[in-house]
């Protein structure tokens, strides 16, 4: 007899997310008139917005109520367009065009190429939709149906030689459209890194997609990285540049404060950043509704064996 | 010139400007309802009464250096005789932004409370901000009649030097509270030092 284990975080049927939040927002943004003709454009000419999702039930926990898509569109940490939450959403979208959208593999592989994003994900076979916690190194969090594909997928494109051990990721540069960059407020072009075992870990993703719809410049447009069990900023947004080299890639945040900001950047409520609490964390969207934050950002079973043996206050 | 030192004489307008900013977020929260506001709303009104109170601090701060530097200027003088009103101001937002921290961290959980306060002890961003409001209750409670009495002129004077400390402190902790220095910070304690630096070297001539 053939008997099917779901995994332990499946999700039954009867919880997915009912189509009535799709519609309510739609029916939304048609009131909001030329600003919803603007958005309806975006569907159809949007990078990567001719891609049909589909649910991956093995990433979604029935638990896990998703966050509004007015709070995750408009509450956002992209520095190139300002260092508040709300002018990202604003300053994002004032000229800066992420499409067309070159991306480039390089470094230490045997399939180096450059290709335009659309083909890509099509190389991906399309994309599907997880929905993950989300986690701010600033303590507060949302859950986030992306849509995108494994970067597993990805990695295995670009065929990394046995020499390469980490995957360095780099945004765009383009100071003119981007006044955070021109303000130098970081180390342009934003790098971040994963180990290459990291990147190649199931859950892993680069999102296209946000609630089915192709991602908001603010949100990182075209495509950016997701790693649910690290805090946000190793999320590297509009990405142009996969490399894998051989020596630990520095962050940029790791550039700007290493004391504060790891490499690993791992999701611990053990770990306290040296001006704030990491035992607990604001809920987005949620009120004065505070929990308490979870190992891995509640990914202990998928991720903790990448960490085995090693001091987590040390490589925080 | 004369018309806004009469506006500044007047105790309604200078109650107006103290109230009015704090009922800022009232704004993007009721009326437009901005959606990266409502996101965590307890955030943007935590930190605009940390912003309130740091204005106000080094605002009647720069009250007395400016009397000192233009005695005979009237609106220097119009300002200087709301000293205590705008000091005791300060306190108060202060006072709001710490209540709306222990809300923002623990909810209405009162058992949170010790675990809270043991984070701020241990955290120098933290803690410099809990200083800054105790030097604050401190100064708005002997700012009654009785303790300037109780006290005598000097040591009253003295003790109330104490708000340069607040405002060093209030400069550190609001620096701080971002991921990369915030230039506002700038902005709001900027003119103070200068106006200070000024007022010594005024004040050593004089003596001289």
């Amino acid at each position: 007899m053939l008997i099917h284990t779901p995994k332990d975080w499946a999700l039954r049927e009867s919880a997915a997310t009912p189509e009535t939040i799709y519609r309510n927002r739609r029916a939304f943004l048609k009131t909001l008139g030329l600003a919803g003709t603007a958005f309806a454009a975006r569907d159809l000419l949007g990078a990567t917005g001719g891609f049909p999702t589909k649910v991956n039930a093995a990433f979604r926990d029935p638990a896990l109520k998703p966050t509004a898509y007015d709070h995750i569109t408009s509450y956002n940490n992209f520095y190139e367009f300002g260092t508040s939450k709300e002018e990202p959403v604003v300053l994002a979208n004032r000229g800066w065009k992420s499409e067309p959208w070159t991306v480039e593999l390089a470094g230490l592989i045997n399939a180096p190429q450059k290709l335009d994003v659309n083909d890509l994900v099509a190389k991906m076979g399309g994309v599907e939709q997880r929905v993950y916690r989300h986690r701010c190194v600033e303590a507060w969090s949302m859950v986030v149906p992306w849509d995108g594909f494994p970067l597993a997928k990805l990695v295995a494109l670009a065929d990394p030689k046995p020499e390469a051990k980490f995957l360095k990721m780099t945004t765009f540069l383009d100071p003119k459209s981007a006044p955070g960059q021109r303000e130098r407020n970081l180390d342009y072009p934003y790098v971040e890194g994963l180990r290459l075992d990291e990147a190649t870990n199931e859950l892993a993703f680069i999102a296209t997609g946000i609630y089915g719809k192709p991602i908001p410049n603010q949100n990182g447009a075209p495509l950016r990285l997701v790693t649910p069990w690290k805090y946000g900023f190793k999320g590297v947004k509009s990405i142009v540049k996969f490399e894998f080299v051989a020596k630990q890639p520095r962050g940029t945040w790791e550039v700007m404060q290493a004391r504060e900001y790891g490499f690993y950047a791992n999701v611990n409520p053990n770990v306290d950043h040296p001006r704030w609490t990491q035992a607990s964390e604001k809920v987005i969207g949620g009120g004065l509704t505070r929990q308490r934050t979870l190992m891995f950002n509640g990914y202990e079973k998928q991720v903790a064996g990448l960490y085995q043996g090693m001091n987590l206050e040390k490589n925080y | 010139m004369l018309f806004l030192e009469k506006l500044l004489r007047s105790k309604v307008v200078v109650w107006t400007l103290l109230v009015l900013p704090g009922l800022w977020p009232l704004w993007p929260i009721f009326v437009t309802k901005n959606s990266s506001v409502l996101a965590d709303p307890l955030k943007v009104v935590l930190h605009h009464l940390g912003f309130t109170a740091c204005v106000l601090l080094a605002t009647v701060l720069t009250f007395s250096p400016l009397r000192v530097l233009w005695p005979k200027w009237g609106v220097a003088l119009a300002l200087n005789r709301h000293r205590r009103l705008v000091g005791v101001s300060a306190f108060v937002y202060a006072a709001l932004h710490f209540t709306t921290h222990l809300i923002y961290e623990g909810g209405t959980d009162v058992a949170a409370l010790p675990s809270i306060l043991r984070t701020a002890l241990k955290k120098p961003f933290q803690l410099t901000g809990l200083i800054t409001f105790a030097i604050l209750l401190v100064l708005a409670i002997t700012s009654l009649h009785v303790f300037v009495r109780w006290l005598g002129g000097k040591r009253w004077k003295n003790l109330h030097r104490l708000a340069y400390v607040a405002a060093a402190l209030a400069t550190y902790h609001q620096a701080a509270a971002r991921k990369i220095f915030p230039m506002q910070v700038v902005w709001i304690f900027g003119p103070l030092v200068v106006l200070e630096v000024a007022r010594v070297i005024r004040q050593r001539r004089g003596v001289a």
